[in-house]
């Protein structure tokens, strides 16, 4: 049985991949399951989707554990917990990220014993934060790794799960999703079927008892105000708006004000100060701004920056 | 109620008293709306909401609020309302509670519990003639779980449940002129996108007592399927070409807080969001532009205030 796991952001297409790659196993002959998994939360947030693919009943329900393939369409969601990337990935698993990085750093950088392979993309895609389509290349080459779906199966699987959109978006979606299946071909086949899962070694959870306690402790009152600023809804932004203060006017109430998020605040100097741990990059602030001073750049390309100064400050060991 | 009145964009408080961190999408007009709305009405707010988007604002233990809110099923936030202003007025009225410690009671829906299944325990709230503020941000569809129609959806927009040639076959359904026709204290339109305009409302409606309800709308990045940077362009845009005209209801009578002049053609704001793609591509739809037009022409000829 083949088990992968896309992982995404929402509005990148990855349940649609899911599905896509589901389906094309389908026209290959194959039972199949695909399901999509996310929280409450919007657009930008981590979502996953699985896809279990036999050529038997699949008797095997609920999340996958043990993924054969990880394809990852944002490499910024490998450090977020909540994303669960790198949940259950073993010597028998392969890795595919979008990323600028190369196999090598992810390697060391994860200290992983599984297989790395960069999403391809062609010349044209500059930043990766903003490639097109990103979830269709990962169903695509998804597809070419497990080596059983052919080009025709997996253009009639897009036809099959766009096609209300109309035919021009699936046209552009499979023509997207075949370029993409050409590159992988020196990878053709090398995700293999995970060995099937027996009741027989069924461990049970390893269960931690807890005492019950009284009733009026165990339901604490919360008093404390506005604590949802305890999440970081900065882990969502691809984009990072940035203000060159050599340009700013200090009309402070008009970036503060549409900032749907409340994640730009106005310091002692009369200057706005945009707050990275929350701003989720919507970027309407760099809409708005009237003398323009506000620039979107990659995040990447900022953390990167960001890890750079910060090395040229610490002094070697 | 603030010491100085707002006439300006200078003039709005950027205390940000609406906590970040919320689960709303990147570029929710609904949360632009509400974060400024929430600098005027204070901390001194108790929030009803029924279920939608905003359902995700206050999970336990996280809140973006400073007071309390109160989650209620679909069709029923008014009487939730009803039932926190009853209470406060037992407290109040048996001295268990300071005067100055009073609470605005505030219901939060969308357009899909407000126009929909909400109605009328709205229409009864007002018949009681309930103390509290309404406030309906409009995506024009059931946005939380996937934009399917609802009433609010306007003609010809292409929705989850509206993807034929010429998009949803209904109209927008006038809310406010409903609402109005109860004589509640305060009614108005506002959006995000005007900041000054729905800070003067919200102050009006205030320090008025008795039902007052407002709807913003709320430009929505995936529903309408446009760009999150262009949230609060394209709700410029709703003002510009009048199709989202900007009113109040006050004392019996509709005045209008902008008259867009020169109003832009309606296709300028249409052709923003892949929504009403159908209407430009592949070939232009004339039929459908020009009766959309037309239902804007028609509703601004002869208003003069």
């Amino acid at each position: 049985m083949y088990r992968i796991r896309f992982h995404g952001r929402g509005g990148q297409g990855m349940k649609t991949a899911s599905r896509v790659l589901g389906t094309a196993f389908f026209q290959q002959g194959f039972q199949v399951q695909d399901a999509p998994r996310y929280g409450a939360e919007r657009r930008g947030a981590p979502i996953f989707a699985y896809v279990r693919a036999s050529r038997t009943a699949i008797n095997e329900r609920g999340v996958i554990r043990h993924p054969d393939l990880v394809a990852i369409a944002d490499d910024s969601l490998v450090s977020s917990p909540a994303a669960g990337v790198l949940q259950g990935l073993g010597p028998g698993t392969t890795m595919l990220i979008n990323s600028h990085d190369t196999p090598e750093v992810w390697r060391h950088r994860l200290n992983l014993d599984a297989t790395i392979l960069i999403v391809p993309v062609g010349e044209e895609v500059t930043d990766r934060a903003d490639l097109p389509f990103a979830g269709m290349v990962c169903a695509a080459a998804a597809a070419r790794l497990v080596g059983v779906i052919g080009r025709e199966a997996l253009a009639a699987a897009i036809r099959e799960e766009l096609g209300a959109h109309g035919n021009a978006l699936a046209d552009r979606n499979i023509e997207t999703a075949l370029h993409t299946y050409d590159l992988m071909q020196d990878h053709a086949g090398a995700v293999t079927e995970g060995t099937e899962i027996s009741a027989e070694n069924y461990a049970s959870p390893q269960w931690i008892d807890l005492p019950l306690e009284n009733a009026g402790r165990a339901a604490p009152s919360i008093h404390a105000a506005a604590t949802s600023t305890l999440l970081k809804t900065g882990l969502w932004r691809t984009m990072r708006p940035e203000i060159d203060y050599t340009h700013c006017n200090r009309c402070w109430w008009v970036c503060s004000t549409f900032c749907p998020d409340s994640a730009i605040r106005v310091n002692e100097a009369g200057l706005p100060e945009i707050d990275y741990d929350h701003c989720k990059g919507c970027l309407i602030c760099v809409a708005k701004c009237p003398p323009h001073a506000i620039e979107a750049i990659p995040e990447h390309l900022a953390q990167a920056r960001e890890e750079k100064a910060h090395a040229a400050k610490t002094p070697d060991r | 109620m603030a010491k100085t009145p707002i006439r300006r964009m200078k003039d709005l408080p950027s205390s940000h008293l609406f906590g970040s961190g919320t689960p709303m999408c990147a570029g929710c007009g609904g949360l632009e709306s509400l974060h400024q709305i929430y600098e005027i009405l204070g901390p001194r707010t108790v929030f009803v909401n029924a279920a939608g988007c905003m359902t995700l604002l206050a999970i336990y233990p996280f809140t973006p609020f400073r007071g309390s809110w109160l989650y209620t099923a679909m069709a029923s936030a008014p009487a939730g309302a009803q039932g926190i202003r009853d209470a406060l007025d037992i407290l109040l009225e048996q001295q268990r509670m300071e005067p100055a410690e009073d609470l605005n009671v505030v219901v939060l829906t969308g357009d899909g519990s407000a126009n929909g299944m909400g109605l009328s325990a709205t229409s009864a709230a007002m018949e009681r003639n309930l103390d509290f503020l309404y406030i309906c941000y409009d995506n024009e569809g059931y946005g939380n779980t996937g934009q399917q129609f609802s009433a609010a959806t306007p003609h010809g927009a292409r929705t989850a449940t509206s993807t034929g040639p010429h998009g949803f076959s209904g109209n927008k359904k006038d809310l406010f002129s409903i609402w109005a026709a109860h004589k509640p204290a305060y009614v108005a339109t506002a959006i995000g996108a005007e900041p000054v305009d729905l800070a003067r409302k919200i102050e009006a409606a205030k320090q008025l007592k008795g039902p007052r309800l407002i709807i913003t709308l709320a430009p929505c990045p995936p529903g309408w399927d446009f760009d999150p940077r262009d949230a609060a362009d394209i709700g410029k845009l709703a003002v510009k070409t009048g199709i989202w005209p900007l009113k109040e209801y006050v004392d019996g009578k509709v005045v209008h807080s902008k008259i867009p002049h020169p109003r832009l053609p309606v296709e300028e704001y249409l052709q923003t969001q892949g929504r009403f793609s159908h209407l430009f591509h592949p070939r232009r739809d004339e039929g459908l532009l020009a009766e959309i037009q037309d239902s804007v022409d028609r509703y601004w000829n002869g208003i003069t205030e």
